[in-house]
């Protein structure tokens, strides 16, 4: 395990020889022992088509690679920390969530309307995430950062889960999701209860939620 | 915790029920007067009972008090002397507060996280700038934004993330530029194409003691801590030392791209 949590907003990374972090830049709190920190031209892994592909996506956070042996404190901007520990599937979240994350995880850059089509990139619209999202993939762990605590719900078959897109934050596993509207004449007038889309996330896996509505 | 207090409800506290000298929660530190008297920065107090008094340093009545506790007279504005018996609440925008014991120790801490202190411990003014030294035995209360981790040297810690130290050597700044240099690196700092880790510099701890460090990077306002004299010798005093050692001044203006300070601090 290499991210330990210390409090509820700062986490404690073992940067070991020939092991490599990626975290976003300026996140570094204090460290010990003998560690670089190289801002990542490339913004992450997979090589210059993959920097390009992040480019125009615009999930390109400026990220830095952080390589020696020791330990390193991460944090940033006082929001709050969660980890999340991957065991070979994908998970999806905003680029500029990510605080740091184990090397030996496989970065990517998924369209939206991957998933969806147009009601995909609408989705992308109302939650934030814009056109593109960033997926992580392998066996590792995440630092993830976010607005208010954090908290997972497992998504089963037989239960979907319905977000807030303004609160959710990543999610991991074989899910569908989709937006779901609940548009009627109240919106129309002004006097909606402000709750007209939700996520809806369907399949199995887990989300993670925000304690609160606020963007990072 | 009182009895009209509904259970899962907000706590309702009366004057008995409030903790004397302890948190009230994380974001608030009630302090217990008896007569005696308490530093506190301006406009940190939320609420309190009783019979206190509030009164700005630089009266006559309080002259023998700062005198023997308050060694910065540069910025007695920005405290008061609260004086009277009663409770009283600190809070500041909603950082996390917690008080901490001084058993005739020392620690400096940065002068915004600073709320209060008891007359027993000594302020003054650290060599280092915008920081406070508290010196003796008694209590304090700081500020930080997420709960304050300790730490112990031998560390390097980011600038914006230092609450404050505890019994060791004043930090030195510690510069980390290895990207910057072989072929690759001159590129780099030349063009500057890639950007900056923002981790070139650090606060670098060596020998015993305590660090004191906050887990966000967000920092609170900055306090007026007073300027030192203008005196040659004195570090900030803006006292030139004679053959021009002065504050060097950057003529060129910068181009956009570049890495700005950074080129300065490497000498690029």
């Amino acid at each position: 395990m290499t991210f330990r949590e210390i409090n509820t907003k700062m986490v404690e990374a073992t940067v070991l020889p020939g092991q490599r972090l990626f975290s976003q830049r300026g996140a570094m709190l204090a460290y010990r022992g003998e560690v670089s920190f190289t801002p990542s031209v490339q913004g992450g892994q997979g090589g210059v088509m993959s920097m390009i592909g992040r480019r125009v996506a615009g999930e390109a956070t400026p990220l830095m690679s952080v390589e020696g042996s020791g330990t390193v404190f991460f944090g940033h901007g006082g929001h709050h920390v969660h980890v999340i520990n991957l065991t070979g599937d994908t998970l999806y979240v905003e680029a500029d969530r990510l605080l740091a994350f184990e090397g030996t995880l496989r970065q990517g850059t998924m369209f939206m309307g991957s998933q969806g089509g147009v009601m995909g990139l609408v989705r992308g619209q109302v939650t934030g995430q814009g056109l593109f999202t960033t997926t992580l993939q392998g066996q590792g762990s995440v630092a993830v950062m976010a607005h208010g605590g954090v908290f997972e719900i497992p998504i089963t078959p037989q239960r979907p889960v319905h977000v807030d897109p303004q609160a959710y934050v990543a999610h991991h596993g074989d899910v569908r999701n989709r937006l779901s509207t609940a548009l009627g004449w109240r919106d129309m007038v002004g006097r909606g209860s402000g709750e007209a889309f939700q996520l809806e996330l369907s399949g199995s896996g887990t989300v993670y939620v925000q304690a609160s509505e606020e963007k990072l | 915790m009182s009895a009209y207090g509904t259970p899962g409800g907000p706590v309702v506290h009366d004057p008995v029920t409030l903790p004397a000298d302890d948190n009230v929660n994380k974001y608030t530190f009630c302090v217990e007067l008896k007569g005696g008297e308490w530093f506190l920065q301006k406009g940190k107090m939320i609420a309190y009972y009783g019979a206190i008094e509030f009164n700005g340093i630089g009266h006559g009545r309080l002259d023998r008090l700062v005198r023997t506790s308050f060694h910065s007279p540069l910025h007695a504005s920005d405290w008061v002397v609260a004086a009277g018996s009663g409770k009283m609440l600190l809070a500041d925008r909603a950082f996390d507060v917690n008080s901490y014991d001084l058993d005739d120790g020392n620690l400096t801490i940065r002068a915004g996280n600073l709320l209060a202190f008891q007359p027993s411990l000594a302020l003054k003014q650290s060599i280092v700038p915008g920081f406070l030294t508290l010196i003796g035995t008694g209590k304090f209360v700081a500020a930080s934004n997420g709960p304050v981790v300790f730490l112990e040297p031998p560390i390097r810690v980011d600038p914006q993330a230092l609450v404050g130290w505890a019994d060791c050597p004043s930090p030195c700044h510690h510069y980390d530029h290895g990207y910057l240099t072989g072929v690759m690196g001159g590129l780099r700092a030349m063009t500057g194409l890639g950007g900056a880790s923002g981790e070139e510099h650090q606060f670098e701890f060596v020998g015993a003691g305590t660090v004191l460090l906050q887990s966000s990077e967000t920092l609170m306002a900055e306090r007026a801590t007073g300027v030192v004299p203008p005196e040659p010798g004195v570090p900030g005093g803006g006292g030139a030392a004679p053959g021009g050692h002065g504050p060097q001044s950057s003529a060129a203006p910068r181009l956009p791209g570049q890495l700005g300070d950074l080129q300065r601090r490497f000498g690029l």
